[in-house]
């Protein structure tokens, strides 16, 4: 009963927390921070939608956050559109673009997926930085205006914080739905047994093909709003590394579970920003952290998968039964 | 005529590299069901080992062999460390391992090596030779020659030694191989040692030609996967085969349309194999769907 008090008012008081953020934040900075962790955040719910859910891997979610961002970069410098259709658009071209790679690598049994995403992320990159005429090449793109709805301009970071939570709020509400209800289900079930699956009915290509999409939509809309909220973009935030950062924070976080994942963006993205956060840690700390922390997600990632595969949502829901580890 | 020569000799000449990296994808695929995200960073392993040992004054064939042997031992480590401890469950997890040994390999290799640029001495320095005008660099009969002796001396033991019986009966049936008397764990660890040995000749034999760096792995790693999936995975003379193909197209790409477009060719086959022919140009009809 209390458990149950506890799980249905846990989501409500984060929601508070996060509500209220800029009034409790003077520093400008912190707030920046705060902003991208909700950026992470929305890549990785479709990612723990898809490795948590239905069991696949991507190693190339950046390029969908690029293929989002550079988007509404140009459509709202180059074609003076709405920013809201430019955000809509962003969403829709990383959609196309997962449908297309998803289509030929889910058909087929097995884990080609991954190794298809590790290519079109290295691809990415290559048209990102040679394509100059289209996305002004190594030297980025700069200029790009703050999002807008009609004459309002999010302008402020705590308007900026509101916008992008927002829609990590409305994200978050359908993913939860969705994930409880029948698509979640069929999701679950081809997790456990694709076979048990498809006797049971269920469209094992097309559960898969659409986690994949809905993934990398998200993703777009996550760049779109990077995009707008630092003005400025270059190949060099959508990496295969990117990629790796979001798939760790996702594999970490734990499958079957959103609030695990969520968990684990929001404190490794901290962790990065770690001297601004706590007072009396040093910028050198903080930059030791950032070198090394490529190699503490691959020893995470083999850590949890052979110690507690379900991560730390897994881990969490064992504690909360009362199973012994 | 002399350019399409020149363009083959090219093609070729990244194929076998290919084929390498593509055998070291096949030979764990046959023995543990899961592809191998590592195996590119055994290619980055040897180049970067060869050049390290170069530089403490060692015979250059001796540090070629040092370099591929410590690299066959790090496969097997890893096989040992973290592959093992999963037994033969759900090959995502294989995936998801291997996916992480491949970050930790990465990077490791990045703080011990720095983030440079590094180049390997020629085997045989001296001029280029004339092939009816097609100039061909004598790395390059390197390149094809070890690439040869590799796949004969592979076909050699798969085909006649116990070792290879072994080998062959894991990845035909890992339980039935165990009841007979194989030590099928082994086997996986061997398969790997074997693998990343492969994708270290590769790195090691090409680095005069490319140069290496910490993070050339990826890349190699995904181009030997579409070759080996362009063959049909599984089946060592097919991932040759792809290999060869699939350089090919690279250099035919890079020659006639434009050198950008090579680095895409190889994603465009491996999208399309998939989509059109998923068991590969010498595979089966009708294995491995869902």
């Amino acid at each position: 009963m209390v458990a149950q008090t506890v799980r249905r008012a846990a989501p409500f008081a984060a929601a508070c927390m996060v509500l209220v953020g800029p009034f409790l934040i003077e520093n400008r900075f912190l707030l920046k921070v705060f902003t991208f962790v909700g950026l992470n955040v929305l890549v990785v719910v479709g990612l723990a939608i898809l490795f948590g859910y239905a069991g696949q891997v991507s190693l190339g979610h950046a390029a969908f956050v690029g293929i989002g961002a550079y988007t509404c970069a140009i459509l709202t410098t180059r074609h003076d559109v709405e920013w809201i259709l430019a955000f809509g658009a962003a969403g829709l071209a990383a959609a196309l673009g997962g449908f297309l790679l998803a289509l030929p690598s889910l058909r087929l049994k097995g884990h080609y997926l991954a190794m298809a995403t590790l290519g079109f992320g290295e691809l990415a990159t290559l048209v990102f930085v040679e394509a100059e005429h289209v996305t002004g090449g190594v030297d980025g793109f700069a200029g790009i205006p703050f999002p807008s709805i009609g004459a309002f301009e999010f302008r402020e970071p705590s308007a900026l914080y509101w916008l992008v939570w927002g829609v990590v709020g409305v994200v978050l509400v359908l993913a939860a739905n969705m994930t409880r209800l029948r698509p979640g289900r069929a999701m679950r079930a081809l997790h456990g047994s694709e076979l048990g699956a498809m006797a049971s009915g269920v469209d094992v290509v097309g559960v898969k093909v659409r986690s994949f999409v809905m993934s990398s939509a998200l993703a777009g809309l996550s760049g779109a709003l990077y995009a707008s909220v630092v003005g400025f973009i270059s190949p060099s935030v959508f990496t295969v590394g990117a990629s790796v950062t979001f798939l760790a924070m996702t594999v970490i976080g734990g499958t079957g579970s959103l609030a695990g994942p969520l968990a684990a963006a929001a404190l490794l993205t901290l962790l990065q920003y770690v001297d601004a956060l706590i007072p009396g840690v040093s910028r050198q700390t903080a930059l030791f952290i950032q070198s090394y922390q490529a190699d503490v997600y691959g020893l995470a990632i083999i850590l949890v998968v052979i110690l507690s595969p379900k991560g730390i949502a897994g881990l969490f829901r064992r504690v909360r039964d009362g199973v012994r580890p | 005529m002399t350019d399409l020569l020149q363009f083959l000799v090219a093609g070729l000449k990244s194929g076998a590299i290919y084929a390498l990296v593509a055998l070291g994808f096949t030979i764990v695929y046959a023995a543990t069901g899961a592809i191998n995200f590592a195996q590119g960073e055994f290619y980055m392993l040897g180049g970067m080992f060869g050049v390290w040992l170069a530089a403490f004054d060692l015979p250059l064939p001796v540090a070629v062999v040092c370099a591929v042997a410590l690299t066959a031992l790090i496969g097997a480590l890893f096989e040992y460390a973290a592959v093992r401890p999963l037994g033969s469950g759900d090959p995502l997890r294989i995936i998801m391992v291997t996916i992480g040994g491949s970050i930790v390999l990465r990077q490791a290799a990045l703080h011990v090596f720095g983030p440079n640029e590094k180049a390997l001495a020629l085997f045989t320095p001296g001029p280029s030779l004339n092939f009816f005008g097609a100039s061909i660099e004598r790395q390059t009969l390197w390149v094809w020659a070890l690439t040869a002796a590799a796949v004969l001396a592979l076909a050699v033991v798969y085909r006649s030694t116990a070792f290879g019986l072994a080998m062959r009966a894991t990845s035909l049936n890992r339980d039935a191989a165990r009841l007979v008397g194989v030590n099928a764990a082994f086997m996986v660890t061997a398969s790997f040692a074997l693998a990343a040995g492969l994708g270290a000749l590769g790195g090691l034999v090409v680095a005069p030609l490319t140069q290496t760096a910490f993070d050339v792995g990826a890349g190699v790693g995904v181009k030997g996967f579409s070759a080996a999936i362009l063959g049909g995975l599984g089946n060592p003379i097919a991932a040759v085969g792809g290999g060869l193909v699939l350089g090919l197209l690279e250099s035919l790409t890079a020659g006639y349309l434009h050198p950008l477009y090579k680095d895409a060719v190889a994603i465009v086959v491996l999208l399309g194999v998939l989509f059109f022919r998923p068991q590969g140009l010498l595979g089966l009809r009708g294995k491995e769907k869902v």
